[in-house]
């Protein structure tokens, strides 16, 4: 979400560019086309002219033309100069037009030739014959006004284009626009969502492309509900749970407030008090620790010896144990080597041995097992307390559920805790009774790490 | 007054037994709504304290089993669960109150003494009677306006019988209001309660109905 998109794009600008580039593409080959024909059938065309013009003179000419002073036919037209004609009798030139050359205009005696004249003009000559070789006729025309024509039908085509691509540009606009007003209307509803908000967006009148990616977005979202749904519960388990302790601790000091001369009841309730205040506590640490561990887990992996994990909170809690008179015993084998974070790991064996020990009885007794088998690596805590029924074993991990008939003030999130990281560092867990402590058995598996 | 205390937490059932006790309740105190259901049917309690979240039963469960045997001891429901849904549930299953936790001790109290006192059909917190007037919150009686002191279970005893005026109150039933478990009651206990009442207060306050019990009379005007 923060990373800035390196160049940003819009779809609306490139459908924009690419129905008009193509439209003008088509266009200019579609004049290219039209230029190339129409300067075909112009060339042909007055070509058939020349040649025509030509028969006539050769026709006139061996008709009677005896004459042989030579005749200057006069300029009668704007576009004359564009034309000339030559004719010659016996060798001489009787008649041309005006201000043609008296030199033969093409070396060609007969057909079609385009020749440089001495004007600097590009010209196509026609030449001709008399049936009795004594009349040689040229006629001629400048290139220049054939392409004057064919600039003309090509203006013809083109003019249209360049007026209508700013209509065609604002047309396509216009309908790419109404096009990706969907998109639009997708973006403003998204964004005018509070950020609580997480109903479906609503898929009725949605273009049929559209449907997979608010399909995929609608899924998001109803994960994140459930998500929130998930914390927000466990916000307000969370607060409910803490009542019942604060309640215990005021009731526990007013009790000693109101002891008057009891001086033994007002101790006993300042106890009560403290202790209450110590489950409380502990309360709050599990809940932090809970929270820790859903927000980030398996942060900093690592291949770690779960041998000496166990062994360090087993020093942590073998005050507690020995209060109580508890027999403590670690079975560590060699080569114990998994990948996982080192505190998550120890925050999971510390609820472990914890519940362990509460839950054993005075002078009981909590075995720990860890060693490598069957290329897994097993993790062990067996405890000699009363166990839990086939119900109950099902419940553990279940926010704040605590089995029945505890004297023990549990959280009821060590479980939670201890499923969570057992989760997110992929071990399975079995819960069992103890077949040697009468207790509660739990084997936790991870993947043996290589040994470095 | 005796109450009933149902409610699993160790640390706060002692505070609340103890604190009750502190306040001249008789309290007794059961950890899971079976032994609450039980307790409850028995139907020897002014009130109860009804924690929601109870082992082997439910709170709630509780509550409506209680209902339906219809015995309409007064039940103060305490607990954790505030939203206003949970407070209306428990109020249509049949609480008569509603507390969330923590609650102020003496609030439990004379919410408890409202309940009691509302069940026996008085709206006024100072129960009069024959000339004798109670305060059930002070713990104080007033005979012809002058102060008299009674023993802790002079008082109940007193409270008891003021709070059913016009009903006759067997010797069982009044040993149920006045002691809570644990106690050796002696056979002549209510008796010897009753003599002092009449020494302290006036002959007349208290009738014997022979061989059932004892009653107060109904106040006939002022």
């Amino acid at each position: 979400m923060t990373r800035p998109v390196p160049r940003q794009w819009s779809l609306q600008r490139r459908l924009l560019l690419l129905v008009l580039g193509m439209v003008s593409a088509l266009w200019v080959l579609a004049a290219g086309v039209t230029w190339y024909d129409a300067r075909h059938e112009l060339d042909e065309l007055l070509d058939g002219h020349l040649a025509q013009a030509a028969a006539l003179l050769v026709v006139q000419q061996a008709a009677g033309g005896d004459d042989d002073s030579i005749a200057d036919a006069p300029s009668l037209h704007k576009y004359a100069p564009r034309v000339a004609f030559q004719v010659f009798h016996e060798g001489q030139l009787v008649m041309r037009s005006a201000g043609t050359q008296s030199a033969p205009l093409s070396p060609l005696n007969t057909g079609f030739a385009t020749i440089r004249l001495a004007d600097g003009n590009d010209w196509r000559i026609f030449g001709a014959k008399g049936a009795q070789n004594d009349v040689q006729v040229y006629v001629g025309e400048q290139i220049a006004a054939r392409n004057e024509v064919l600039r003309a039908v090509l203006r013809s085509v083109l003019w249209p284009l360049l007026v209508a691509l700013p209509l065609l540009a604002l047309a396509v606009w216009w309908a790419v626009r109404r096009g990706l007003l969907p998109l639009r209307q997708l973006e403003g509803a998204l964004h005018e969502r509070q950020a609580g908000d997480l109903q479906p967006v609503a898929l009725a009148d949605m273009p049929s492309e559209m449907q997979a990616p608010v399909e995929a977005l609608n899924g998001l979202v109803a994960r994140l509900a459930r998500m929130m749904e998930s914390e927000r519960r466990f916000t307000a388990d969370g607060a409910h749970e803490l009542r019942t302790p604060i309640a215990a601790i005021r009731a526990q000091a007013q009790v000693a407030l109101g002891a008057g001369a009891d001086t033994v009841q007002r101790e006993h309730a300042l106890q009560f008090t403290l202790a209450g205040c110590d489950r409380a506590t502990r309360l709050v640490e599990q809940l932090l620790t809970l929270a820790r561990v859903e927000a980030a887990p398996a942060a900093n992996a690592a291949a770690l010896d779960m041998a000496a994990v166990v062994r360090g909170v087993m020093a942590d809690l073998a005050p507690a144990a020995l209060a109580r008179h508890q027999h403590l015993e670690l079975d560590a084998g060699t080569g114990c080597l998994m990948t996982g974070d080192e505190v998550l790991m120890g925050v999971l064996v510390r609820n472990l041995l914890d519940n362990a020990i509460r839950y054993s009885p005075a002078h009981g007794q909590v075995r720990v097992q860890v060693a490598p088998e069957g290329g897994q690596l097993l993790l062990r805590v067996e405890d000699s307390g009363p166990g839990v029924d086939d119900e109950a074993m099902s419940r553990l991990g279940e926010r704040f559920y605590r089995v029945l008939g505890q004297d023990q003030p549990g959280s009821g999130l060590g479980w939670s805790i201890v499923k969570r990281i057992a989760l997110v560092s992929g071990a399975g867990v079995r819960v069992s009774r103890s077949a040697e402590l009468g207790g509660l058995a739990v084997d936790l598996q991870w993947p043996l790490a290589a040994t470095p | 007054m005796r109450v009933l205390l149902a409610e699993d937490d160790p640390i706060l059932g002692d505070g609340l037994r103890a604190g009750l006790r502190q306040l001249g309740f008789q309290v007794d105190w059961v950890r899971d709504g079976l032994a609450a259901e039980r307790e409850l049917a028995g139907g020897a309690y002014a009130a109860a304290v009804l924690d929601l979240g109870l082992p082997l039963k439910d709170g709630l469960d509780v509550l409506r089993a209680t209902r339906a045997r219809s015995i309409n001891t007064p039940v103060l429901v305490l607990t954790a669960r505030d939203a206003v849904p949970d407070r209306i549930t428990g109020l249509n299953l049949g609480a008569d109150d509603y507390v969330v936790k923590p609650v102020d001790l003496h609030e439990l109290a004379a919410r408890l003494r409202s309940l009691v006192r509302r069940a026996g059909g008085q709206s006024q917190g100072i129960l009069h009677g024959g000339g004798v007037s109670l305060d059930p919150s002070a713990r104080q009686v007033l005979y012809d306006g002058v102060a008299v002191a009674l023993s802790l279970r002079e008082f109940d005893l007193l409270h008891a019988l003021m709070l059913q005026p016009g009903r006759v109150m067997s010797r069982e039933q009044l040993e149920h209001q006045l002691y809570s478990w644990g106690y050796e009651v002696d056979s002549n206990a209510i008796e010897v309660h009753i003599h002092h009442l009449r020494r302290k207060l006036h002959a007349g306050l208290i009738q014997t109905v022979r061989g059932v019990g004892y009653i107060m009379p109904k106040e006939s005007g002022a």
